[in-house]
């Protein structure tokens, strides 16, 4: 059965991240540029870093593909991880950020 | 050698940012700053994977890591993942940061 139990995690973690900064933290990030660029920056090192962790042939991270939409890519990441990681790194630059402004 | 896998992912992660620093006004240079950004965030994955690693979402190939854990099941390099990677994003960000207002200054 496939009860997708890293999907439906990962896609509300992004949710309440992003509904964080509207609501409550308020600093803008997602106006500026630097955050979009270091994200991309980011998003292609996690391909390489995540794509060793995960690799099929020899896996250091096993996943249990019922809990997940089964598409992997690039390499074998499951997709998921690109939520999971967008959610991590948002909410630490959030909180970079955050203090920037209480100074 | 195999069971230093993770952790040696996680140390070329830390030494391909570390030049970054050179960028100012720097994330180890602002390291209380660094760290009130870091560990409440870390705090709620690190509870996140501790839920999912009990749900066998996912789990850790005992092959390519040390065996040091942390209550309950978890790989002490899952929670160090939880510190480094946010590190390399934050000194990626502040690179970029310092490199935009370079542009924008001219």
């Amino acid at each position: 059965m496939t009860v997708l139990g890293y999907t439906i995690p990962a896609v509300l973690s992004v949710l309440i991240v992003c509904a964080l900064e509207v609501t409550a933290l308020r600093t803008g990030l997602f106006r500026r540029p630097a955050y979009w660029l270091s994200m991309l920056i980011v998003v292609g090192f996690q391909s390489v870093a995540d794509g060793w962790l995960t690799k099929l042939s020899a896996p250091i991270v096993v996943y249990d593909n019922r809990q997940n939409l089964g598409v992997r890519f690039p390499f074998d990441i499951p997709v998921e991880d690109f939520l999971f990681g967008f959610a991590l790194v948002t909410a630490v630059l959030l909180l970079w950020e955050r203090q920037r402004e209480r100074r | 050698m195999d069971r230093w896998q993770y952790v040696l992912v996680l140390a070329a992660c830390l030494a391909i940012t570390l030049p970054l620093e050179i960028f100012r006004p720097g994330v180890y240079r602002q390291a209380w700053r660094a760290v009130r950004a870091v560990l409440p965030v870390a705090a709620v994955f690190v509870l996140w994977d501790e839920v999912a690693i009990w749900a066998h979402i996912w789990t850790y190939n005992p092959d390519y890591i040390t065996g040091v854990s942390i209550p309950f099941h978890m790989p002490i390099e899952e929670v160090l993942f939880f510190l480094v990677i946010p590190l390399c994003a934050l000194l990626t960000y502040n690179a970029v940061n310092a490199i935009l207002d370079r542009f924008t200054r001219r």
